[in-house]
């Protein structure tokens, strides 16, 4: 008689590093066309990259194009699509929305679809710590640019606490490991259970559990961690380019100038 | 007491590795109190003021991020010690 005990517990976990990590055993997760050579998640990024223009350039030209007053389905999701992250960019950054809103939807994008192409099989595009560092950059740059174009020089004032300088330069490091641990973990936790999959041999378990785990490690991180993305991202944002506090004669000179150009605009209505 | 030592250099030198990732694993303890706190506080908040709904549901999502990301960190220590330390 068999020993069923002994047959369960035999699953072979080996591959599972190498596949997590590729870098270790070079040549078999990396693509090469002459010069040009990639990595696994790189090369999917590219597909990802690929099809968010296709998809857009088909919509600009099918759905955009006959904008109608009474929505069709897909306009409406497109519309809502498109205010959410505008809407969330007026409330937080209010005059640089018309820079974050975009900015925001594309990182979103790039990271929902770099999660979700996980079910085609492919590695994830964001399971590749550079693809988190660029996109955290982003991030940085835009903190810091519009933090110096809001308030000029007396941005300078911030990074007179050291304190500041450290809190500032933790914020695309703890970005970056955010993203990449947690879609990492999810393609891990995966691969485990595919690994299971394979190594157990009851008929019920194959297509039951990769079919409940699948959403809950793949879909809603993809969703979450985008949207986590995106609002972090505003927050940072919103607090470099919140006005340091000033002086009152500093203050009424201001709120004289701000009424001045009210006036102005009112005058020119 | 020699000999104590001498094994316990031996497992610290062979298992170490996975003891350590047994042991950052527990930074989940940690972040599921935080969790856990901040989505009660977020129901009490709901129960209290229906009406500001998306904005907790906002505040809370933005609040759970930043508990996750120290149970994310202690799981990638654990990932990075299993499969690359050994």
């Amino acid at each position: 008689m068999q020993n069923l005990g002994s047959q369960q517990m035999a699953v072979d976990f080996s591959h599972l590093a190498e596949k997590i990590f590729p870098n270790i055993e070079p040549g078999e997760h990396v693509i090469e066309w002459g010069w040009f050579v990639v990595n696994d998640s790189v090369f999917s990024g590219f597909i990802v990259v690929a099809v968010l223009l296709l998809v857009a350039l088909i919509l600009r030209l099918t759905v955009i194009r006959h904008w109608k007053t009474t929505p069709t389905p897909i306009q409406m999701f497109l519309e809502w699509l498109v205010c959410f992250f505008d809407k969330s960019a007026d409330e937080m950054t209010e005059k640089y929305s018309g820079l974050m809103g975009p900015y925001t939807f594309g990182a979103a994008a790039y990271i929902c679809c770099g999660v979700l192409i996980e079910l085609f099989g492919l590695r994830p595009a964001i399971a590749d710590l550079g693809a988190c560092i660029a996109l955290a950059l982003c991030t940085f740059f835009f903190i810091h640019a519009l933090g110096f174009a809001k308030n000029k020089a007396r941005r300078l004032l911030h990074y007179l606490n050291p304190i500041n300088i450290v809190t500032d330069l933790a914020v695309p490091v703890s970005m970056t490991f955010r993203l990449f641990g947690s879609i990492l973990s999810g393609m891990v936790i995966m691969d485990m259970i595919y690994l299971l999959v394979e190594g157990v041999l009851f008929t019920v378990v194959p297509i039951v559990l990769p079919a409940i785990l699948t959403p809950l490690f793949t879909l809603f991180h993809a969703l979450i961690q985008s949207y986590v993305f995106a609002s972090l991202t505003l927050t940072f944002v919103q607090e470099a380019i919140e006005s340091p506090p000033k002086k009152i004669k500093q203050k009424k000179r201001r709120a004289k100038s701000l009424l001045a150009a009210e006036n102005a605009t009112a005058a020119e209505a | 007491m020699e000999l104590l030592v001498t094994m316990i250099v031996n497992l610290l030198a062979s298992d170490g590795a996975l003891l350590g990732a047994g042991i950052a694993a527990l930074t989940g303890l940690g972040a599921g109190i935080g969790m856990g706190i901040a989505t009660g506080k977020a129901v009490e908040a709901t129960a209290r003021q229906p009406e500001a709904v998306g904005k907790i549901r906002t505040m809370l999502l933005l609040g759970l991020a930043f508990a996750e990301t120290t149970a994310i960190y202690g799981l990638l220590v654990s990932i990075l010690l299993i499969f690359v330390a050994v």
